[in-house]
């Protein structure tokens, strides 16, 4: 194995495809964009790939609620060639209407390993519209997701109408008792959100931001970690720079981001894998 | 037998949609509401057995976890219930999805007739409820009857079986198509004929067609393909490349200029040439980043060796007016094609939007057709879904109220987009067609949409304007058809692309012939979306999402496949020749059979009259106004005035980050609410290159002079590129005029000669400034008619004029985005500068607007001036001289120091005294604070570099004003050292973010 192959799919209005490719070219993948009839055809094989990312965008227009219909079709056509991934022990990560499109395939959260229920739903924002802001997320330590290890806390973007997660009391449960709920909107100081807006800025149960199957190998989330593939992506940059010219911190302008951090957990746990 | 499937939320849900809803009826109309939930309805036409349709509503559309759903009307509570839905032939995206997603599950395709239609039902309850409040909320709030229909039940007529019932709104035209010939015996038949059939034929260019059409030898050819008289298709193909939408007729016109007070006498031959493309082919000359300009849908100026950016812009002022969120969608989706057909096409990576509208809480006695409040709201969500489902960044823009813009709004939207600098070794920028290609139509298929888009739009806005050019652009379609173009460009299997645009094929097919010199097409080979459509109709609809592309028949093959990957439906239409004709066929008859070169000459100029007079002469004065003595409230409230306060809401909603490529964000500061001076973005994500953006709308200024508002306006633009670190050596400009009718007519616009006057100052402005700044104008358009008649109290009607307003947009190029900065404060103690003198020039300003003055002495912008201090300023931030900078705009030194404040969350000192005044003289407190002098920045530095920056700026006018402190007092003192405003940091903020705060 030369490289970390990583897919990330494209097509039908999914629309984060580059940034996210470009993520997990920083993390040290070698990654491609993959639209997702190649994969029904059968012109790109997902055996080639260690990981495979559903990406953002508006899958069919986001029409029919949010990655569903993204979900039907992948289901019906290549349902089982994604099942024998994950069953292969490789990585999916879902972002935004990937996240969208996960839950309504059933990848997530597969609670007792059945990875084709629908279980957990993501629906329309309390605040009635579409939202893009910096969030502040805390992460679960003791979730099995190979995508946070050793990041506490992270700050990137959410943008998104439809990001409010939603399940009943048991599935909740299973969620925590599983340590499957890997990220939770929080206050700037990491304390929990308690759902208020725009800290939570969907309404989303339990402050949800994310979640993993329980092997952790499969991570959905709503906001954009390939968001913050650069320094002078964050809000806050242009007051670092002016506080490293001072001498009071040290402006990282070169070093990965916290964003990319997320892809590089997952190539290094491949590569750990793989590369032996 | 049709199904209809009825889904909601689950009880123990929120039903955000309803809730939203509940609060503007009650914020909007003051009408109370227990509760208002909503019911998806989707209705669907197909040969579906029971089970099949059981799959369709439990795997695809209720979602088990969250939903519930029933074939019978669902039976939640209510006391009222409220169905709407689309009228016949109306864009529904997602009934167009819906049955691709049941073919995904059956895993078979529908028949070609099955049909899926959505539409809403909203259950409200409350007591106080009556019929006629019902219908006030789904008339203005949640339907357009222009594009929907909507049934009120009371619970009392509600059949608990029945529900809705099954509405099906089917587009069924029994009509053979059928193609016209026209009499033209003499001109005033043809011109009764140009009436009937709203072809808005100019009278002078009627006998110069007729004498085509009577020309012996034309008469000769045409017999030969069965053709006498002309045709519909010709006449309207004539038509829309004759409108002024299409042809400028106005900007190429030629005007009589008559300064009334001097007597002197000019004539301007041709406004484009003159102001527009002369300065901007001979600025092409001095800058080698200018690439490709005045001829493609949008120009192209190199970013670096490998890429090149493409901006353009333009608006959707009518279609908005009339269906603000149809018309809104519609313009950015469609300004999106632009960029896609620039050259052989590039990838978009930024939009931008500017709003004008009337006054939000206008509550006056004329009746527009929607209410400013209705229609912002609904423009806004249209820019929104369009731009977010698009996939491209929307990080700028800006939102104006003007009484004037009651009579038409003004919706700018403008697009960039990004191409490698050669595809396949070719350059990128160029694209030619040879005799033999195909002619291609990609994307949506064609109906009754938008026929007559382009001449309405060149029209005032009356009840005689057809509704039926107003659309609902489906952003899906476009980007899935975007991926797959980007795809075929890198393959090199494009030689021509264009968007369909105004004007349909027509344009699109009869401009680019014009590389070839000819094209035959069969219209019959034209998709569809329903059978019935006249020949003339396929010719010139204006369904939206379609490119017009030539490729070498060789690619043929490639092409296809590609296209069947993206799920892209591609159709040839025929084939370009060299024969100088436009012949157009339907089942292998001739309907149209014209020369190509009819439309380059014969055609009479317009002609406009225009006379100047100078403020004084209509009677403008300064007023006589003694200082405001309660400097705190006053400036509370400047914030607070609706073109100056936080408008964040919209920001929030715009996707502003995907692509990963945000540099500089609208919104600013330590809370993120401060909207920044420019955008930048990274759009090379493995450089560190960025493209800053900004646009400036100044239209206030036109009360005194145009020439000044569009010095002013241009002068921001580029203030606001040179604030986040722009470089004043690559400035790029985008011109968007939009101007009340200029003809002048004794009765219907009395006033059009000084209109017109306006408009030629405001284009010698343009050139001006552009030669002063060296900005040449990468691209520009123009919409001429913004007036409106409206009705008032008494049925009397009343004609409403919009402001002259000039957008415009500006692009630079900077080296390193890491040498950036942004408008917020960011240390106590840094010292706080003004660069930049100020002047007693509050004509038109927000100070004087506030008492209800205009006043007279405008601002005026001094280039050379000026441009010394960008270029220094320019420098400064490069050598990392500056900790924040900021341009003081609308509102002036008070208002933006206050925002240089809020977003860094930091107190400022500021001392009056030391600020620099043009020409040395004392200027009052009030003029100070509030002048809107060009040419202005507030920056703040650190102490430490105190030498070094004032050493920098030897000899310009700039000033040490005072100091960041770390209390969060903003306190300014004024000429003798007394305080005059001391207020808190959220003091300012509660004000600023008072009118719109609440709004998510």
């Amino acid at each position: 194995m030369k490289s970390i192959n990583a897919l990330v799919l494209s097509g039908y209005g999914l629309n984060c495809d580059y940034e996210t490719s470009y993520a997990f070219e920083l993390a040290g993948a070698r990654a491609q964009r993959v639209h997702i009839n190649e994969l029904i055809s059968g012109s790109v094989s997902l055996d080639d790939y260690h990981i495979m990312a559903f990406g953002g965008g508006f899958g069919w227009g986001d029409d029919h609620g949010a990655g569903v219909l993204q979900a039907v079709r992948m289901k019906n056509k290549i349902g089982s060639k994604l099942l024998s991934f994950v069953e292969n022990g490789k990585l999916i990560i879902g972002i935004c209407n990937g996240f969208q499109c996960l839950v309504n395939m059933g990848l997530l959260p597969a609670i007792n390993g059945d990875y084709t229920e629908r279980v957990v739903a993501i629906t329309g924002n309390d605040c009635a519209t579409y939202r893009n802001d910096w969030v502040n997320l805390t992460v679960n330590e003791d979730s099995p997701c190979v995508f946070t290890r050793g990041i506490r806390q992270l700050e990137v973007p959410v943008r998104h109408g439809e990001g409010k997660f939603y399940t009943d009391k048991e599935t909740l449960n299973q969620l925590m008792k599983n340590q499957q709920i890997v990220l939770q909107y929080a206050m700037p100081d990491a304390k929990p959100a308690n759902g208020a807006f725009p800290f939570n800025p969907n309404g989303s149960i339990v402050d949800i931001a994310g979640i993993c199957d329980p092997s952790g190998r499969i991570f959905g989330l709503m906001p954009h970690p390939e968001a913050y593939n650069h320094w002078t992506n964050h809000p806050d940059w242009t007051m670092w720079k002016e506080k490293a010219k001072r001498g009071q911190t040290h402006f990282a302008k070169n070093g990965l981001t916290p964003g990319v951090q997320v892809f590089q957990n997952a190539v290094n746990y491949l590569k750990g894998k793989y590369k032996k | 037998m049709p199904v209809r499937i009825e889904i909601t939320q689950k009880p123990e849900l929120l039903d955000a949609e309803g809730e939203a809803l509940r609060k503007k009826a009650f914020d909007y109309f003051g009408i109370q509401t227990q509760s208002i939930r909503t019911i998806n309805i989707l209705t669907i036409d197909a040969q579906l057995n029971a089970d099949e349709i059981e799959r369709a509503r439990t795997e695809i559309f209720t979602n088990p976890v969250s939903q519930v759903s029933s074939l019978k009307p669902l039976p939640l509570e209510f006391d009222w219930t409220i169905w709407i839905g689309y009228r016949p032939g109306v864009r529904d995206n997602a009934g167009a999805t819906a049955i691709e997603a049941m073919q995904d599950l059956f895993g078979a395709a529908l028949s070609v007739d099955a049909a899926a239609y959505t539409s809403k039902r909203y259950c409200l309850k409350g007591t106080n409820l009556n019929r006629r409040k019902v219908e006030k909320i789904a008339s203005e709030l949640l339907a357009n009857d222009i594009i929907q229909q909507w049934k009120i039940f009371s619970i009392r007529d509600w059949n608990t079986e029945q529900g809705i019932g099954f509405i099906l709104p089917k587009v069924s035209l029994d009509h053979q198509p059928t193609v016209t010939t026209i009499g033209i015996d003499s001109d005033e038949t043809l011109r009764q004929l140009s009436n009937e059939r709203n072809l808005a034929l100019n009278p002078k260019d009627i006998p110069v067609i007729r004498d085509y059409f009577l020309d012996k030898a034309v008469q000769k050819q045409r017999s030969l393909e069965g053709l006498v008289d002309p045709t519909d298709v010709e006449l309207e193909y004539i038509s829309q490349a004759r409108s002024d939408h299409c042809n400028h007729n106005t900007f190429q016109g030629l005007f009589h200029y008559q300064d009334y007070c001097t007597g002197e006498n000019r004539k301007i031959d041709n406004l484009f040439k003159t102001c527009i493309k002369e300065p901007t082919l001979e600025l092409q000359k001095r800058k080698n980043w200018v690439i490709s300009v005045l001829w493609d849908n949008a120009g192209v100026g190199r970013f670096d060796d490998d890429h090149y950016y493409v901006i353009t812009g333009e608006t959707h002022n009518s279609p908005s007016n009339m269906e603000a969120y149809g018309g809104a969608i519609t313009g950015i989706v469609g300004i999106y094609r632009d960029p896609m057909g620039t050259g052989k096409g590039s990838r978009l990576i930024m939009g931008g939007y500017g709003f004008c509208a009337g006054m939000r809480d206008y509550q006056g006695d004329l009746k527009p057709r929607l209410h400013p409040k209705r229609l912002l709201d609904g423009v806004i969500e249209g820019v929104r879904d369009g731009g977010n489902k698009s996939g491209v960044p929307t990080p700028f823009g800006q939102v104006l109220f003007h009484p004037g813009y009651m009579g038409k709004c003004l919706v700018f939207v403008s697009a960039l987009g990004l191409m490698p600098s050669r595809v396949k070794g070719e350059p990128s920028e160029q694209k030619n067609i040879l005799a033999g290609d195909l002619v291609i139509m990609a994307g949506g298929r064609v109906g009754k949409d938008g026929i007559h888009g382009v001449t309405a739009s060149s029209e005032i806005f009356s009840e005689h304007t057809p509704a039926g050019h107003v659309q609902i652009g489906d952003p899906y379609t476009q980007k899935k058809m975007q991926d797959f173009l980007l795809e075929a460009r890198d393959q090199a299997l494009i030689r021509f692309i264009t968007d369909n645009g105004g004007g349909g094929l027509s344009s699109s097919v009869g401009e680019s012939a014009l590389f070839s010199n000819g094209c035959e097409i069969d219209l019959d080979k034209v998709p569809l979306k329903y059978e019935g459509l006249d020949q003339w109709e396929i010719w010139v609809s204006e369904s939206q999402e379609r490119m017009t592309i030539a490729i070498d028949p060789e690619n043929r093959e490639p092409f296809f496949q590609l296209a069947a990957k993206h799920a892209v439906e591609c159709t040839i239409i025929g084939r370009y020749t060299d024969t100088g004709k436009l012949h157009i066929k339907y089942n292998g008859t001739t309907c149209a059979f014209v020369d190509l070169d009819l439309l380059t000459k014969g055609f009479a100029q317009w002609e406009f009259d225009a006379v100047w007079k100078s403020p004084e002469d209509r009677g403008l004065i300064e007023p006589v106004l003694l200082p405001v003595r309660e400097c705190n409230k006053h400036l509370l409230d400047m914030l607070s005035r609706p073109n100056i306060c936080s408008k964040n809401w919209i920001a929030r909603q715009y996707d502003h980050e995907v692509q990963g490529t945000s540099v500089i964000k609208p919104l600013i500061g330590k809370d993120r609410d401060i909207a920044s001076d420019a955008a930048v973005i990274r759009p090379v994500l493995e450089s560190n290159r960025g493209l800053a953006f900004a646009q400036s709308l100044l239209p206030f200024y036109s009360q005194i002079d145009a020439y000044h508002m569009t010095t002013c306006t241009i002068d921001e633009a580029v203030r606001r590129l040179i604030a986040v670190g722009g470089d004043p050596g690559h400035i790029g400009g985008v011109d968007n005029f939009c101007w009340p009718n200029i003809q002048f007519d004794p009765v219907d616009n009395p006033d059009g000669k000084f209109k017109a006057a306006q408009l030629v100052r405001s284009c010698e402005a343009l050139r001006d400034m552009c030669l002063a700044y060296e900005i040449p104008l990468l691209s520009g358009k123009d919409s001429m008619y913004v007036d409106g008649h409206l009705p008032g109290r008494y049925g009397e009607v009343h004609k409403i004029s919009a402001l002259e307003t000039l957008q415009f947009s500006t692009t630079s190029v900077i080296s390193d985005v890491k040498s950036c900065v942004t408008l917020d404060a960011k240390m106590p103690g840094d010292l706080v500068y003004i660069l930049g003198a100020t002047a007693n020039e509050l004509g038109g300003s927000e100070y004087y607007d506030m008492f209800g003055y205009i006043g007279c002495n405008v601002p005026q912008v001094k280039p050379s001036q000026f441009l010394t201090l960008y270029r220094a300023l320019f420098k400064a931030i490069n050598q990392d001289l500056i900790a924040s900078a900021h341009g003081i705009y609308r509102g002036g030194l008070g208002v933006h120091l206050a925002q240089v404040a809020m977003a860094g969350g930091l107190g400022l000192s500021i001392n009056l005294e030391s600020v620099p005044v043009e020409g040395g003289d004392e200027l009052r407190e009030d003029k100070l604070l509030y002048s809107e002098s060009a040419g202005r920045f507030i920056v703040t530095v650190d102490s430490n570099q105190r030498r070094s920056f004032e050493k920098h700026f030897d000899r310009m006018p700039m000033a040490c004003i005072g100091q960041v402190t770390s209390t969060d007092r903003f306190t300014v003192n004024g000429l003798n050292s007394t305080t005059i405003i001391d207020l808190s940091v959220p003091e300012l903020k509660n004000a600023w973010h008072g009118p719109f705060g609440d709004m998510v």
